[in-house]
């Protein structure tokens, strides 16, 4: 039996950063993954994060998770893959099975962060092939670099379905649609304008009702539905895919905190069935802890807080680290914890429907049930500068907890404030200087860098861009309004990368002034590139 | 979860539905129809419908379709999902060969699972 | 089916390429990568058929959860292929109920 001051099971966000954090203060550090690569789910998640600073906002994902590596690889921590836990039992023991044994651990702490798993809805033909999750399609694209299929039917339109569509797009692969059960759009507003803007149509109160196929599937039915989310029979639009992804919701991995025996909930709001934590994550056995999505549904940021206090409060336990310092630790993680649950989105706040922001302004009918900004509904948020010459337009308006934009700004134009929920505003008094930073750094992509003087008649529009083939200048195509729609000509005039955007570059087209209010999506017309 | 479930009570007659052959448990090919039966024959939680079933026995021990089976009992029953139990999480609690399992003697303190 | 250019992801860190057998043929894929990733590549969609019903099922979760991607490698039954990387020289065939054959 191998001894080890603390186990923790899952190297994903939450596991390595508690493992990080338990090495730093001196403890000796075990870490099982049943993947054959570590990071979990985060080297998927190729967008920008939301948050603060502290949080790593607008960094991808993907590098993230290579910090954390590489953080792990410093402090010597034994990261062993391929390595399942099938149990846990009494005094800690650990039963693990790498290659074809199992082999026996024991420690004095163990920290659970196994994750969570997919949601699935049933639907007649959901076990055909090319229907999956989409976090499936996820790791196909993003992992294994395969494309999951040509044609695609997103299922789901919360931060999962819509994030996941832009990356099908990223792909090469055609979205025919994202569809929601429910009335409104589940996720952020800004990621569902990130990808209405490019033509997909986003329907709300739809469901799917059959995949069709012989030996897999050829195309997806969908109809909408009513009050009860009863289908309503003649509305049914049979549409020509090859994969039908699944993102409605993620259910806690939690069989382990089961199987060893601490006391368990089922709370809806958290995901499903999920153990009884103290604040910093010990279950009702003495320091056996769980973080990250398997103590409830959340995302990567919080999770990577959770691990650091679950580890922080064994290593006071086990002597490494004294109570004074302790609670430093957990005073400033729980701030920093508190600061990414806010907003319209937090935890907390699941199902709500907000009408307004906490400034009073009132939400986009157009943004919730369409998935893009109307023009007459943007008019009334205060990121709007109507003075000549350059200057940026943030289409930003609802609470969520982000504000790269308000620290990218060289010329100090963007006042987010110290809560970071709070919608940008611009302040007047200071003078754009187009550097077209936030337009690259603004993790929703919702800032735009508007010229209206370009040349007579003429401006320009500054948007994000992360497809291929990148457009260079001189190309000609169409200007897409907000829903996706051509509304004129559009000329690419410069294309902008540089490395503090990674990867996203700004391309600035010409498009007649009139225009400048509407356009916010290059096409490349067919042929050209 | 309650700790008493009326067994008593005499379900409504078992109705059939024109999605009853809707696959519910993928590894076991358990059809919605059959879980709605058991549910009218008396399995009352997620650990009786498993049993009589097999539904969330299979390879990947219910990890899509315990949501689903819940739904349907909670459905049926018109009693709240967060009574119905869940499936009890055992060792191994993820796919391993029993052959591997089987081999594992190596215990300085006898396999012991903490009081539930 | 192979991304060949993606504006975020530099590398996917592949092996080289090197030879399995897909059902009896002769076939490529990228040694590391997931069986499932390289039947994917070649088209394949079908993994296995089940026990009671013989339908078709295929890659579901991609992460090892749901066991849906099962197939017979080097003979043995009930691998998830979504999670078991790809060796030179490996046998993959596809899963009928629990093991290897021809359907019938």
């Amino acid at each position: 039996m191998k001894r080890y001051e603390l186990i923790v099971i899952g190297a994903g966000p939450s596991g390595l950063s508690a493992a990080i954090e338990a090495a730093e203060a001196g403890m000796q550090v075990v870490v099982f993954d049943e993947n054959g690569r570590p990071g979990g789910q985060l080297f998927k998640q190729i967008h920008k994060f939301f948050g603060s600073k502290e949080h790593q906002a607008k960094v991808r994902g993907v590098r993230i998770g290579e910090n954390l590596l590489a953080k792990a690889k410093d402090l010597g921590i034994h990261v062993i893959l391929d390595a399942t836990v099938l149990g846990i039992y009494k005094n800690k023991e650990v039963s693990v099975l790498i290659e074809d044994e199992v082999q026996n651990y024991k420690a004095d702490a163990v920290i659970i962060a196994t994750g969570a798993a997919e949601n699935m809805i049933p639907f007649k033909g959901w076990d055909l092939p090319g229907v999956m999750g989409a976090g499936a399609a996820q790791t196909m694209m993003n992992i294994q670099g395969i494309r999951p299929g040509g044609k695609i039917l997103m299922v789901g339109s919360g931060n999962v379905g819509l994030v996941v569509s832009f990356q099908l797009l990223q792909a090469g692969c055609e979205v025919a649609a994202i569809i929601d059960a429910a009335p409104r759009v589940g996720g952020y507003g800004v990621h569902a304008s990130k990808v209405t803007r490019t033509g997909i149509p986003l329907y709300t109160s739809y469901t799917v009702i059959e995949a069709k196929g012989v030996d897999s599937v050829e195309s997806a039915v969908i109809a909408r539905v009513d009050e009860c989310f009863q289908p309503i029979p003649g509305t049914e639009i049979e549409l020509g895919v090859d994969t039908i992804c699944i993102a409605v919701g993620l259910s806690p991995m939690s069989q382990l905190a089961d199987n060893a025996g601490c006391q368990m909930e089922f709370a809806p709001g958290k995901g499903g069935n999920v153990p009884v934590l103290s604040e910093t994550g010990e279950t009702s056995i003495a320091n056996v802890y769980c973080a990250g999505d398997v103590a409830g549904i959340e995302e990567a940021s919080s999770a990577m807080i959770q691990g650091k206090i679950a580890a922080a409060a064994i290593a006071r336990d086990l002597g490494y680290i004294d109570d004074i310092e302790f609670a430093e630790k957990k005073t400033a993680y729980a701030e920093s914890l508190s600061k990414i649950r806010a907003g319209m989105f937090a935890p907390g706040n699941k199902g709500k429907v907000f009408e307004k922001t906490d400034e009073g302004f009132t939400i986009s009918d157009s943004l919730l049930t369409k998935g893009y900004l109307s023009e007459s509904e943007l008019s009334a948020f205060p990121a709007l500068d109507a003075s000549g010459g350059t200057h940026i337009v943030i289409e930003c308006t609802q609470n969520i907890p982000c504000d790269p934009c308000q620290d990218v700004c060289p010329a100090g134009c963007i006042i987010v404030g110290n809560t970071i929920t709070q919608i940008p505003k611009l302040d007047k008094d200071k003078k754009c200087s187009g550097c077209g930073l936030c337009v690259g750094v603004c993790s929703g992509q919702a800032i735009f860098l508007v010229n209206d003087q370009y040349e007579d008649g003429y401006g320009t529009v500054g948007l994000p861009y992360e497809f291929l083939p990148l457009p260079a200048k001189g190309d000609v195509g169409k200007a897409l309004d907000r829903s996706g729609a051509p509304v004129c000509d559009a000329t690419v005039v410069e294309v902008r990368t540089n490395k503090a955007m990674d990867k996203t570059a700004m391309l600035v087209m010409k498009v007649p002034v009139d225009q400048l209010s509407s356009a916010r999506f290059f096409k490349a017309a067919e042929g050209g590139n | 979860m309650s700790q008493i479930i009326v067994r008593t009570k005499t379900s409504e007659p078992f109705v059939p539905l024109p999605d009853d052959d809707l696959i519910i448990c993928r590894c076991e090919e358990i059809t919605k129809g059959e879980i709605r039966k058991a549910i009218h024959e008396g399995m009352r939680t997620l650990n009786e419908v498993k049993r009589y079933l097999r539904a969330g026995m299979g390879l990947c021990q219910g990890q899509t379709c315990q949501r689903l089976v819940l739904n349907i009992i909670s459905s049926e029953l018109k009693i709240p999902g967060g009574e119905l139990g869940r499936i009890t999480g055992r060792m191994p609690v993820r796919p391993a060969v029993m052959e591997a399992v089987g081999k594992s003697t190596e215990h300085s303190e006898g396999v012991e699972r903490y009081d539930r | 089916m192979r991304i060949v250019a993606h504006p975020i992801i530099e590398d996917y860190q592949k092996g080289p390429l090197v030879q399995f057998l897909y059902n009896g043929e002769t076939v490529e894929g990228h040694a590391g990568e997931s069986i499932a990733a390289a039947l994917r590549a070649m088209g394949v969609r079908i993994h296995r058929y089940t026990t009671k019903q013989h339908k078709p099922r295929g890659v579901f979760c991609a992460i090892g959860r749901c066991t849906d991607c099962v197939m017979v490698v080097n003979g043995v039954s009930n691998v998830r292929t979504c999670i078991t990387p790809l060796e030179a020289g490996m046998t993959v065939q596809t899963q009928f109920g629990l093991k290897a054959g021809d359907g019938k």
